[in-house]
């Protein structure tokens, strides 16, 4: 998560970066409660641009089809014109959305808020609890189950 | 043809260095013949493997993909699945498979080799589980295998290590099986649940099938084939072979090969072993036609490619009040349940299925499959369906026993071909009679064990796709020349210096996961060759 939003805002003119902040934030809102930020606090296009270059020109192409109006409309409106994209063209929309939760799941602040380390896996890893194996007692009784 | 320096004649070439090439390999060392191994792809490296970034998920859908035609790289071959409901998955480089594959590693069963003794259906194996049993233990060994001694659905064992932790996702499920009285057991892995051999232990990182980074996964690259190169075996890497040659004796002479620079190449040989798994191998003995053999290499039974068998897939998901960590330890080892995989007289069916515990997925992929089942929305909703969803999942893989078809084939495709021009595999599959009355059965013991285990919500998947890891049967092993390619040390039984070691010799699926079986009969192979060097050829 970073406050400095689109450290690469240049790349958009200012409807698309407006409708950009207002695409994420409805295909993720902040949580109601308050708990989980909305996707618009991510640095989405600077992910796009360091992870996901190639998917560029379609991103564009997605803003391209938004106008002022759908980032000045109440949430409702923006989901309900984003479900008509999804039925549209339902390729390029699981494009969008993969691109963007990819985005969010990775922000440090969003794996901790979600129950798990921030950074990549390794080489922090993982304790695992080894689990009750006196469980397996009943199994045990129970006597052989195989053929020969 | 281009004959380079370093192509001088070998006494064994092996041709793919995945888990039996590997086996096969390090297990001839004591003969101080001249090993060769040519393998298609490259080394991977630990540090470039996906868990080293923060975008490992995304990676597992890219070059890190276990479906070939997704990685779409210049050492893959593509995979014409067009007429399966499965679809081949792999990896082609040092390790092969293993070097992607969950490391669950479960031994066949004794039954499973005598199948129709037991259940009068398809064929029992030359050999027996008794005669592998020492061959089983040698692979588990060098291997680095964890699990715990005492399971009553095997005949005595002792993996080398302790079990992997079964966590809560484990323990939970376990109380589910208690409860209905079935039976369940600590998965044997190939992953080192203690330091061993040199290799540090498992970190329980999660995502095994996009290669360990830690290395506590027993892929051969790490396993086997240092100790098979220190002992003299070389190991060609990016070099594809494109058909085996015979001499006018009717024997096998060598190989030709396309080199990393796309040259190619005569490797000759005295004796050939094929590793390259069942899709892999039949593909190449089909290519190596021949006036002697216009089917295909060592095809005179007609066979080759033939009798196709998968593991077909049912999956059950259950989703907990508690949270259970899903999303740490191994993804496919935890614990298992043989409760129906001996035949039952009063199921629909014969033989069975084993039921695989799967522990959960990182964040994307939960919210992409939550996305993709319409149990978690994009919008408002999101995070509160995403939050009950999350490390909140145990799933079932029924993993069902596929018996053989003739009619499940791979063949060569007429048009699609592997970045060298050589023709692609063409698979051809359908899903049993027998499978489907297997998976549904699976899907409803499932849902049960999932209730009894306190599980709220409760997702079927009747068959998974991209599922087709188990390449099972295509160059079957028998004493009969007509109704085998292979007889029971896996020698071929029209071209007596040709051996494959793979798991297109299996007769039979049975119905675990098969990298333990397919190393174990490698290593027996190669010690009946050792034992038999002197009339090899008789």
């Amino acid at each position: 998560m970073t406050n400095d939003k689109f450290a690469t805002d240049h790349l958009l003119s200012s409807t698309q970066q407006k409708c950009l902040s207002a695409l994420l934030d409805t295909i993720m809102p902040a949580a109601e409660d308050g708990s989980m930020p909305s996707a618009g606090k991510m640095d989405f296009l600077g992910f796009i641009l360091a992870q996901a270059e190639n998917f560029m020109p379609a991103l564009v192409q997605i803003l391209d089809q938004l106008d002022e109006k759908f980032a000045n409309d109440p949430l409702a409106a923006r989901v309900a014109r984003l479900e008509d994209f999804a039925r549209a063209d339902k390729k390029a929309f699981n494009r969008l959305l993969v691109r963007v939760y990819d985005c969010y799941y990775q922000d440090d602040q969003v794996r901790v808020l979600i129950g798990i380390k921030p950074g990549p896996p390794f080489p922090q890893g993982n304790t695992v609890e080894p689990g009750d194996l006196s469980l397996l007692d009943a199994v045990v009784e129970r006597g052989q189950g195989y053929r020969r | 043809m281009d004959q380079a320096s370093n192509n001088d004649p070998v006494d064994v070439l092996i041709i793919g260095a995945g888990a039996s090439g590997a086996a096969v390999a390090w297990s001839l060392t004591d003969t101080r013949m001249r090993i060769l191994c040519l393998e298609q792809g490259d080394w991977t490296s630990s540090s470039d493997y996906p868990t080293n970034g923060k975008n490992w998920e995304a990676q597992q859908t890219g070059a890190y993909s276990i479906n070939p035609n997704v990685r779409g790289l210049d050492t893959d071959y593509p995979i014409n699945n067009d007429a399966s409901p499965i679809d081949v998955v792999n990896y082609n480089g040092v390790g092969g498979s293993t070097i992607l594959y969950a490391a669950h590693f479960p031994r066949l069963h004794p039954s499973d080799f005598k199948v129709k003794t037991h259940d009068g259906v398809a064929d029992d194996w030359p050999v027996d589980y008794e005669t592998l049993d020492p061959y089983f233990a040698e692979n588990d060994r060098m291997m680095g295998v964890s699990g715990l001694a005492g399971d009553p659905m095997y005949p005595p064992k002792q993996p080398p290590l302790p079990p992997l932790p079964i966590g809560l996702v484990g323990e939970t499920m376990a109380r589910g099986y208690d409860k209905l009285g079935w039976h369940w057991w600590p998965s044997d892995s190939a992953i080192i649940s203690q330091p061993y051999e040199g290799r540090d232990k498992c970190l329980n990182l999660g995502p095994c099938s996009s290669g360990c980074a830690q290395g506590g996964k027993s892929s051969t690259d790490i396993t086997y084939w240092p100790q098979a190169i220190r002992s003299g075996v070389e190991l060609r890497t990016r070099c594809r072979v494109r058909e085996i040659t015979l001499n006018d004796d009717g024997m096998a002479d060598g190989v030709i090969y396309y080199d990393k620079d796309g040259r190619e190449c005569f490797q000759k040989a005295e004796v050939v072993i094929m590793a390259c798994n069942g899709v892999g191998t039949p593909r190449i003995l089909l290519n190596s036609k021949s006036a002697q053999f216009p089917d295909g290499l060592a095809n005179s039974s007609g066979l080759v490619g033939k009798n196709l068998m998968f593991h077909p897939v049912s999956v059950v998901q259950g989703v907990f009040e508690e949270r259970l960590d899903s999303h740490k330890g191994p993804l496919g080892c935890c614990i298992l349940s043989k409760e129906f995989y001996e035949t039952g007289k009063d199921r629909d069916f014969v033989r069975g299925y084993n039921m695989q515990i799967v522990r959960g997925s990182g964040p994307l992929t939960t919210a992409m499959q939550g996305h993709a089942s319409g149990t978690i929305p994009w919008g408002p909703g999101h995070h509160e369906a995403f939050r009950k969803r999350f490390d909140h999942v145990a799933s079932i893989a029924n993993l069902c026993e596929d018996l053989p078809e003739e009619c499940n084939t791979v063949t060569l495709d007429p048009e699609l071909t592997d970045s060298n021009g050589i023709p692609a595999p063409k698979i051809t599959y359908r899903v049993s009679e027998n499978s489907r009355k297997m998976l549904a059965h699976g899907l409803a013991r499932g849902r049960e064990v999932m209730e009894a285990a306190g599980a709220t919500e409760i997702i079927e998947t009747e068959l998974v796709r991209p599922a087709g890891w188990h390449l099972l049967g295509t160059a079957r092993m028998g004493n009969d020349p007509k109704t085998s390619v292979v007889n029971a040390w896996g020698r071929s039984h029209d071209v007596k210096n040709l051996f494959i070691v793979d798991g297109s010799i299996f007769v039979t699926s049975g119905g675990v996961n098969p990298t333990s079986t397919i190393q174990a009969l490698a290593l027996y192979i190669a010690d009946t060759m050792k034992k038999n060097l002197a009339n090899l050829f008789d």
